[in-house]
Formats: structure tokens, sequence, C-alpha cells
């Protein structure tokens, strides 16, 4: 037995190693909690706007049962990115708290910007959450659409990512500029 | 004699059957030059709102040479008036109310109209 | 307006070229009508109450297409997706064409097979069980249902027959299932029908309130008026009050779902935010407002023996009121406060308020609108006045962008089934038969001795189907409707009483219909252009078109069907002896003669079209003309005959050749004299009433058993029970069954499936049907909604005959069902 085990006693360092695996695993098993939908829709204010819309998207119900949750397209996998996404999220809790979007109104009021923010983050990471479950490797071009064949050829050609044309597939979109009626004034383009 | 009910009596109750949306894209003839297009694609989950119409992400006069898709009709850029404006009116912003899917069913009986 | 019919149909030619949407077109067939040797004339839309005009194409005695009218006012060359197939309903391969009677060993049996017969046989068999049943129980036993589809002559043709020929008031429209609370509420308020303002008012508005009315689906060309309105104004606010979520919420700026009868509760707050405020217009309402309090606990329309009825205070007494002042008024609706409200509702309370600042706000303008929302209710009456009251207490009404508008979901509810008078309690001009003077008119103006029609209000439509079970209305003729499919509680009221062995039902129409299937008799109908048609829509439009194309075989028009069946019978038959003896001159003749062969009807000569030539007269303008006597002078003023064949409708009272947008206007109605201002003058005092009554219950509420509301409706591809819609191939396949929409979590929580099938029942009876947790509609949890458009389904298996006790309509929006796995 080395000089430091005695001097500790192989009982704590047994015991550290247990509270280590504990708290790294009750770590975890929280952690893991705020990465379910039950969780994420605990609030009314995802309740009542962005989950009220996704129940109507393929992504909620659809032929072979295949789901995404939110965690699926809002949270990185990988840890690390996971862990900043989370610290990030933190700064949701002071919006809750103060009452950012507590009302369907004040939430439409600042759905641009909010789909904004993750437009662009999906952009970023070249729509990693996406492709997750879509990889482009794998799509059969035979089993797609005609519409779908063509676009998706061009779109990879050209180095494009997911988000760039499928927005607003699994919510509600915000206010687009489009060549329709009168010019908005707060709008995407 | 029968009715397009089909054969169960009135007051029992008739079982429902299935139908999906169709998703061939090629083009529907249309019963003549005045009828607006049927869409000859599913639209589950396209986006009409207030915010944004996403048929237009196809269909608009810039969007359509890329996509292949029907651009509108010139008659879409004139307002009730009749003047034309180079954006489409927003009289025509809600685009189902004129133009619709079609699901996969059978017609219930034939028609006889001819052009 | 000085348009001959030659520079009509050429200028048609132009807009019609012009209005070529530019989409390429793909090569049609071959022996497909050359653009050029279509020939273009002016109809009504066959569908809705908005009143579109259609150019109806025609070639070799076809219709082969249509298009939106470009010079129509309505609808400036749009149409929904159902008025641009309006060119194929027309031509279902199971049109009718001769008269069916169910017949066993060649004789006629009521549980016999369909069989062919001539129009002989079948009047015969008709006019011999027309007799049996006057002679066994008198006028009552005979009865007629009829419809906000039938053009003005028809409906002016049938109360005239029934009325006055059979002397029974048993006549009521398919209008009583759509807008007798609109007429009820437009009577108790201003002392006459229809709205002040007219579709003008979309393109001055600042806000619209949409009170249980889908336009987007329902009325779709007058949406696109508001969402060119809301779009290209961003300062215009567009509400949306529903109990669901439908596609009217894809451009609300205020989305309000609020709990199943509560928009009483929500109306009365709206008045009391009014009051607390400080923003009633005193000016306005100290001129042209009296108060009222009406009779409350009223009941629900239902058999008098159902328990609900028993227990309600005034179910005897529902129409009565008592004047009050508005301090007792603004007492009477301050318990509606906007927590107490928001509570009840379930609308949050900040909304509450942003509504009623709508209403409030003296600067801004507002349109209110409803439909089935607020008239199929069993407080309808009710709901209707309370809308009456914000727009009276603030003076915004009967002005541009100011108005309290219903909307009708029939093309001629308005200009039949309501001002000809073809409610089993009125007369034409909103005359009543209740009212002695009001029968001695009529009595004058048809030329028939003192005392014929009779003073007691016959059966409505709730109540002819009951009597029909209870085997007191024996000899019945539904023409142009398909009741079978659209009346409340099938199972109980309907099936037992058309079927029961007692009775002889006859139904026209053009389709073999779940009415038609269910009678003795079926008369096959010639429809829309077949015929010389009239039809007056929702902002008081009377438009004409006449016979484009020949009814398929043997197949007649309403109108042809009933003058000739007058034929049948001599006023010895029908009419007791000391009638008779007031008028000698009748003696011997029949009713053919005595009613439209009168003089009056039969003094035009000419007439284009089948009816005319058959009867030796201009058959629909004597009728019209006959007609258009009750209303002149009487602020219902209807244009000549002629006048409507050139123009594209115009808006009554037409006085001078002058059309009115907006009634108890001075400037804008005739009726109103210069200094007046505004006078209601549907009242003898000239003043509209408001009229305070609370919030009450509905009939049946979910409960442990039966725990999801049902509301019923319509769907855009389809015209109320599909009878045409779901013969165009394009249609039926854009919406080929209806669907129970529901929500995910009542779906998830019954552990079913979208798209499975499911069996729904009530009380009353069970359908089954898939579940769509996806569609275009969107309810709450705890509500579904079934469109009644499918035959299929038949969800007025499940509904419950209640009604609103002052308007008798049905209420298809609220009962208890529950969904289950098949």
């Amino acid at each position: 037995m080395k000089e430091w085990t005695k001097r500790v006693g192989p009982w704590t360092i047994v015991g550290l190693f247990a509270a280590g695996i504990i708290f790294w695993g009750g770590f975890n098993w929280s952690f893991e909690l705020t990465n379910t939908e039950p969780f994420c829709t605990s609030c009314h204010e995802m309740q009542e706007n962005v989950f009220k819309e996704y129940q109507h998207t393929v992504h909620y119900t659809n032929r072979s049962g295949v789901r995404a949750t939110c965690p699926d397209c809002h949270v990185p996998k990988e840890w690390g990115p996971k862990i900043v996404r989370k610290i990030r999220a933190s700064n949701e809790l002071w919006h809750k708290f103060v009452g950012s979007v507590d009302t369907p109104e004040k939430f439409q009021a600042k759905r641009l910007a909010l789909a904004e923010h993750e437009w662009a983050r999906m952009k970023a990471n070249d729509s990693q959450e996406c492709r997750n479950c879509h990889k482009f490797e794998y799509m059969d071009f035979s089993e797609q659409g005609r519409r779908a064949v063509r676009t998706h050829s061009r779109a990879f050609d050209e180095g494009k990512t997911c988000i760039e044309c499928h927005k607003g597939i699994a919510h509600q979109l915000p206010p687009i500029y489009q060549e329709i009626g009168a010019p908005r004034a707060v709008a995407a383009r | 004699m029968k009715p397009i009910r089909g054969k169960v009596p009135i007051p029992e109750a008739n079982p429902a059957d299935t139908y999906r949306m169709e998703r061939h894209d090629r083009t529907i003839r249309r019963a003549h030059k005045w009828q607006p297009p049927i869409i000859p694609h599913h639209i589950r989950g396209y986006q009409i709102t207030k915010n944004v119409n996403t048929c237009m992400t196809c269909h608009s006069k810039k969007a359509a040479p890329e996509s292949g898709a029907t651009a509108v009709g010139k008659s879409h850029y004139l307002d009730r008036d009749g003047k034309e404006h180079p954006n489409i009116s927003t009289r025509r912003y809600f685009c189902l109310q004129c133009h619709v899917p079609q699901f996969d069913a059978e017609p219930l009986v034939g028609n006889t109209y001819m052009p | 307006m000085s348009l001959s019919r030659r520079d009509f149909l050429k200028a048609n030619a132009i807009a019609a070229a012009a209005s070529v949407s530019g989409i390429p077109v793909k090569a049609l067939p071959a022996d497909a009508a050359k653009e050029s040797d279509i020939k273009w004339d002016k109809a009504a839309c066959r569908f809705c109450g908005t009143g579109c005009s259609v150019l109806v194409g025609t070639h070799n005695g076809r219709v082969v297409a249509t298009q939106g009218d470009p010079e129509s006012e309505v609808n400036r060359g749009l149409h929904c997706v159902k008025g641009y197939f309006l060119s194929k309903i027309m031509y279902g391969a199971d049109r009718l064409k001769t008269p069916l009677l169910r017949k066993k060993n060649g004789v006629y049996d009521k549980n016999g097979e369909f069989t062919p017969v001539s129009w002989n046989e079948a009047f015969d068999v008709m006019a011999a069980k027309w007799k049996d049943a006057l002679k066994a129980g008198g006028p009552t036993s005979v009865g007629m249902f009829g419809s906000g589809q039938w053009t003005i002559w028809e409906g002016y043709a049938a109360a005239k027959l029934l009325k006055a020929g059979f002397r029974s008031n048993n006549l009521d429209p398919n209008a009583r299932h759509c807008m007798a609370s609109a007429v009820a509420g437009f009577m108790r308020t201003y002392g006459i029908d229809e709205p002040a303002g007219c579709y003008d008012d979309l393109e001055h508005a600042d806000a619209f309130v949409l009170w249980g009315s889908n336009m987007a689906e329902m009325h779709p060309v007058l949406w696109t008026r508001i969402t060119d309105r809301r779009l290209m104004n961003p300062h215009v606010k567009v509400a949306v009050l529903s109990t669901y979520q439908h596609r009217g919420h894809e451009l609300a700026d205020l989305h309000m779902i609020f709990t199943p009868q509560t928009d009483l509760a929500i109306l009365n707050f709206i008045a009391h935010h009014i009051i607390s405020t400080g923003r009633v217009n005193k000016e306005f309402v100290g001129k042209h407002v009296n108060f009222a309090l009406g009779n409350a606990d009223i009941g629900y329309g239902l058999r008098p023996e159902d328990e609900r009825e028993k227990r309600a205070k005034n179910a005897g007494d529902a129409d009565a009121m008592k004047p009050i002042s508005l301090d007792q008024y603004a007492k009477f609706v301050s318990s509606y406060t906007a927590e107490s409200v928001s509570r009840l509702s379930g609308v949050p309370a900040r909304l509450l308020v942003e509504l009623a600042e709508l209403y409030a706000d003296p600067k801004r303008k507002v349109v209110s609108l409803w439909t089935m929302g607020f008239n199929q209710h069993t407080r309808g009456t009710w709901v209707n006045q309370l809308c009456h009251n914000v727009h009276l207490l603030t003076g915004k009404i009967a002005e541009p962008g100011n108005h309290p508008f219903s909307l009708t979901g029939q093309p001629s509810a308005c200009g039949t089934a309501r001002e000809v008078g073809t409610f089993s309690h009125r007369l034409p001009a909103d005359m009543v038969v209740a009212n002695p003077k009001h029968r001695e008119v009529a009595e004058k103006i048809w030329k028939l001795p003192a005392g014929t029609i009779p003073e007691k209000p016959g059966y409505h439509a709730v109540l002819q189907n009951r009597m029909l079970k209870d085997g007191k209305l024996n000899a019945y003729w539904v023409q142009c409707t398909n009741n079978m499919q659209t009346a409340a509680n099938l199972m109980q009221e309907s099936w037992p009483g058309y079927r029961n062995p007692k009775n002889f039902v006859v139904v026209s129409d053009p389709y073999p219909t779940v009415t038609a299937m269910a009678a003795d008799l079926i008369l096959p109908t010639a429809m829309w252009v077949e015929k010389e048609g009239a039809y007056g829509n929702t902002e008081r439009r009377t438009q004409f078109w006449r016979q484009q194309v020949k009814a398929p075989g043997e197949a007649k028009s309403d109108v042809w069907q009933l003058v000739e069946f007058s034929k049948r019978f001599k006023v010895e038959e029908v009419w007791p002896p000391e009638l008779v003896k007031q008028k000698p001159e009748y003696r011997g003749k029949t009713l053919y003669e005595v009613l439209f062969a009168n003089g009056e009807v039969n003094k035009f000569p000419g007439g284009d079209n089948d009816e005319s030539r058959h009867f030796g007269f201009y058959l629909q303008k004597g009728l019209f003309e006959e007609y258009a006597q009750f209303g002149r002078g009487k602020a219902h003023d209807l244009a000549d005959f002629d006048t409507y064949h050139k123009v594209r409708g115009l808006r009554w009272p037409v006085v001078d050749g002058k059309e009115t947008k907006w009634r108890f206007r001075e400037g804008y109605d005739p009726y109103v004299k210069k200094g007046e201002g505004v006078r209601f003058y549907g009242k003898p005092d000239g003043k509209a009433v408001v009229i305070a009554v609370p919030y009450e219950p509905p009939a049946e509420v979910p409960d442990k058993e039966y725990d999801l509301w049902l509301c019923t409706g319509r769907v855009l591809e389809h015209w109320h029970s599909g009878s045409m819609t779901r013969r165009v191939p394009e249609l039926h396949r854009a919406q080929p069954e209806a669907l129970v929409f529901m929500h995910p979590n009542d779906a998830k929580k019954r552990k079913l499936l979208n798209g499975q099938e499911v069996r729904v029942s009530s009380r009353r009876g069970e359908i089954r049907a898939r579940i769509e947790i996806r569609g275009r509609n969107e309810p709450p949890e705890g509500l579904v909604f079934v469109p009644f458009f499918d035959e299929g389904r038949l969800v007025n298996k499940l509904t419950l005959d209640a009604t609103c006790p002052i308007s008798r309509e049905t209420d298809y929006k609220k009962c208890a069902v529950r969904v289950a796995k098949v």
C-alpha cells in the first residue's frame, strides 16, 4: 500500500470515488432532465406559444412516429457546446423572472429577434442539430419528390445548409418581407 | 338509385375512409382557362399568416424561375380598382381561398361537364 | 345604369378577355368550346350570402366556363374556389331527371322502391295526399320547408300557395337554421330587418371584430376585402373571437378563444367598459336610443316535457321586455367586470379590455361581423342584441365604417327567406301573420277574402320535424334544401318524422340527397341558370339572372312545380264555405286561377324562359311586380323588374332609381328627412332599443360521461350539405371527408393517433370519422369541431335540437359528446 493511500485511508478513496460517481451522475441526471420536452414545456410561455405551434408540425407527429423533441433541435449533442448552450440558457431564467414574453402578444413582438437568433446559431454550426438525423449522404433521391430532388441537389452544390431554406418547419414564422402589398416596417428579409 | 354516402342506411354509422394529400408535382389540367390552377403537391405545414406567405418562397415572380414553380399570374398584381402594382395585391394574399390541394380520393360520382 | 342587354354582353366579352390571369394555359381538348364561341351572361353565384356576381359562359346549351365578374362591386372579378367551379355543379352524373315515387306492386307504398313516374302521376298522388290531410287534420296538417336558396319568386309563390292557398302558416325556410336570430335581433332592436350598412364599410373601418364567424372560409371574397384593408393599412386591427382557432385567426391582431356561450358576458363587459370609462355617446343615445330589460330564464326551445323547459321561469314568455333607464342599464351590466368575465370566458382580462377599447375609442371606426357563432345559439337573439347595444352606446352605426353587420350564409336568405315572408310567422316586407292589419294588407294585394290568412304562426323548422314525428304534420313538401342532413337531432326527430307511416313527404331536389332518399316522392329540380332567377344578398343587394341553359330530362324549377301543383286544387277543396261566400267569383276556380292567373301575376307577356313558355305569361316578372307592391313606399322599395336585368344588383330601398348604402342616416337613406340626422324609423318613436339581457348557461354542457364540446360548421371547399360541391371532383378531392378536429392533448389522453377512425357519440346518436390534430381548425382542449357537409358522417345525429326560444334557431355549436376508438 502506498504511503499516501495509507494516510487518507482506502475507504476514503472508495468513498470519494463513489461520491464522484454520485455527484457526476446526479449532475448529469439533473442536467439531462433539463433536456426533456416536459421540462422545456413546463412554463406557460413555451406551452402557449412554441409548443402549441410545434404540435401541428411534422416533427411532432408523422407517418413513422420518429420524433424530434425540443432539445433535439435546440441543444447540441456534444458535451462542450451543450454546456455553453446551457449557460447561455440561464439568461432565459432571467427573462422568465421579469416576464419578457409572458403573454402571446409579447412573444409575437419578440418572435423576429428570437427566430433570427436561432437561425444564426444553426447557420453557424451548419445546421448540426438537423444533421444529427437528416444526413445528406444517406438521402435517397429516388424516394424524394421532384421538387425536393431539384432543390436539394442545387442547394448542396452551393454549400447551403438546412436552415437557409427550412425555416419555420416547427414553429410559426416571424414577419418576412415579400413582394406583397405595401412594404412592412418590421420584417426579416 | 344510390346516395353518395354509399350503401349504409341513413340511421347507421358509416365507416370512415383514409385519404392522403396527393404528392405528385405535375400540373393538373384546368377545366377552363378562367379556373385557378389546382395545387399539384401537398401543402401540409406551409404557413400563410399575417407574417408570411410560404407559397411565395417558390411561386413569387422572383422565385419562380429558380424554383421551377408556376409564377403567380398578372391578375394578382391588380388591386380592387384594377390598378397594376409592382407587388402582389393583398386581396390575393390567402392563396388557399382559390387554389386547393387534392387528396387521393376517387370522385363520389361522375361529372359530365365538358369544356 | 342605362345599359342595354346587347351593350352588356359586349362589355362582358371585353372584360372577360381582359381578366385572363396570365398563367400559361395547358391545351384543352380539341372538342372544347372555342373562346370566341362562348356566350357570356351574368348571374349571382349559387353559393353563399356574399352574393358574388359571376359571368357564365355557355356553348351548345351547356355551361362551359364561369369567371368572377370584373364589373361587380361585390367581388370585382374574384371568386372563392367554389365559385370557380360553378360550371360543374349542374353536371353530377346522378342528376335526377324524372319524378320518383316509392312503389310496391305498381302503387304508392311508404316502404316501396323509388320508381320513375310521370309528373302527372306524381302530382296526382301528391294532390290526393294533400287533400286527405286537409280533410282529416285541417290546414295545419300540411306544410312546407323551403329555402334561402330559393329565388325570390319561388319563395313568394310558396308563401302565397301555403298561406293563402292552403291557409297554412306551416311554411318555414332553412334560413331558420341560419339567420332567424339575426332577424329577431334586428326586429327587436330597430323594428326593421336587415343590416343598416353594406360591404362598402369594409373599405372604411379601422377595426373588424369577428364574433363567431370564420369569414376566411365561409365568406372568402369578403375576407379578401378585409385582408386588403388590413394589410395595406397597418393601423387597422382585426379581432377574431371564436370557441376554436380557425383560418380567420391567420389575419388576427387580437385572438380570443372563449368558453362556449360566454360571448354574452364578453359583450356585456364591453358595454360596462364603455359606460364606466365615460365613453357613451351621450348625444346619440339621448336622441336615438331607448333602454329595455328583456325577460330572462327563457328556456331552450326543447320539447315542453323536457326538464330544462319545465324549470325555466319564462319559457312561455321569452319575448317580453320592459322599459328601463340608462342608469338602470348601467347597473345591470356593472357586474360584468373584466376579471369576472375573464374567469367565465377564459379570455385574459387584458385582451378583453383591448377588445372593448376598439369599440370605446371614439376615433376608431369599427365593424362587427357575425355569422353562425352568434345565430346558432340558444341565446342567439340576445347575443345579436348585445352586439347592437355596444354600437348604439357609442353611436357607431349606420355610417361608413361603423356598423354591426350580420353576414348571411345562403345566397338569398335575405332576398327570399326574410324579405318575401317565408317564415312561419311572417308575411312580405317584415309584416307578421299575428298582426290583423298586416294580414289585411296581404289579403288586399292578393285579392283574397278577409280572414284567408290564419293568424296563428305555423310550425317553425324544428317544430316541423317534431310534428312530423308526432304525426300532426302529414303532407309535407321540402324544396331546395337538405334538411335530413342539416336539421339537428336526426336520430330522434328528423328520421322518425320523415319515415312516420302517417306522413307523405315530398322532396324537390336536383340530386338524390339524404333528404330525398328519406322522402316518399322525389321531384327532379332545375337549378341555378337552368331557370330565370333573383337572389338578395347580405347587403340588401337584389341580383337577377336569365335562364341560360335547359334543365336535363324532365327536371322543372321550383316555381314551376309550385304553380303547376296549384292547378290541382279547387278553392272549395281548401277553403271553408264562409270564405268562398265572400268572393263568389272564385267559386269553382282553382288555386292557380286565384293566386297566379289573378290578373296581376299573369299581366306581363313574354319571358324568355321555360316557365313563361309553359304558363303563357312572364311568370317571374308577374310574381316579382306583385311582391314589390308590399315594400314600395315602406322602406323596402325595389326597383322595377327590368332594371335588375341590366345592373349588377341594387341595394334596397331603391327610391327614384337610387340604391341605399346606409340606412337610418340623413344623406344616405331617403327615408330619413332633412334635419333628422339619424332616425330608426322601424320603431314608432324613431329610437332603437338597447336591451339588457344577462349571461345564461347553455342547454347542454360536457360532463363526466360526455366530456367534450361539439361544435359543427362548414369548410371552404364545400357549401353547406355538399349536395352540389361534393359532385365536383376537384372540390371533393380537396376535402373528401368531414374530420373530427381535435386538440393534440385530447387525442393523447384518449390514446388516439392522428388520422385514426373514432366513434363520436352523444346522448342522441353516434358517427364514425377520422380525427385531425394538425388541421386548419385548432380547437382548444375540451372541444371538437366536425363539419356538416359530409352525408357519409351526418354529424347532426349528434347535435341537440335546442333553440333560441325567441328566434327558434337551433344551436349547432354546443352540445356534449365523447370520442373513443372504433
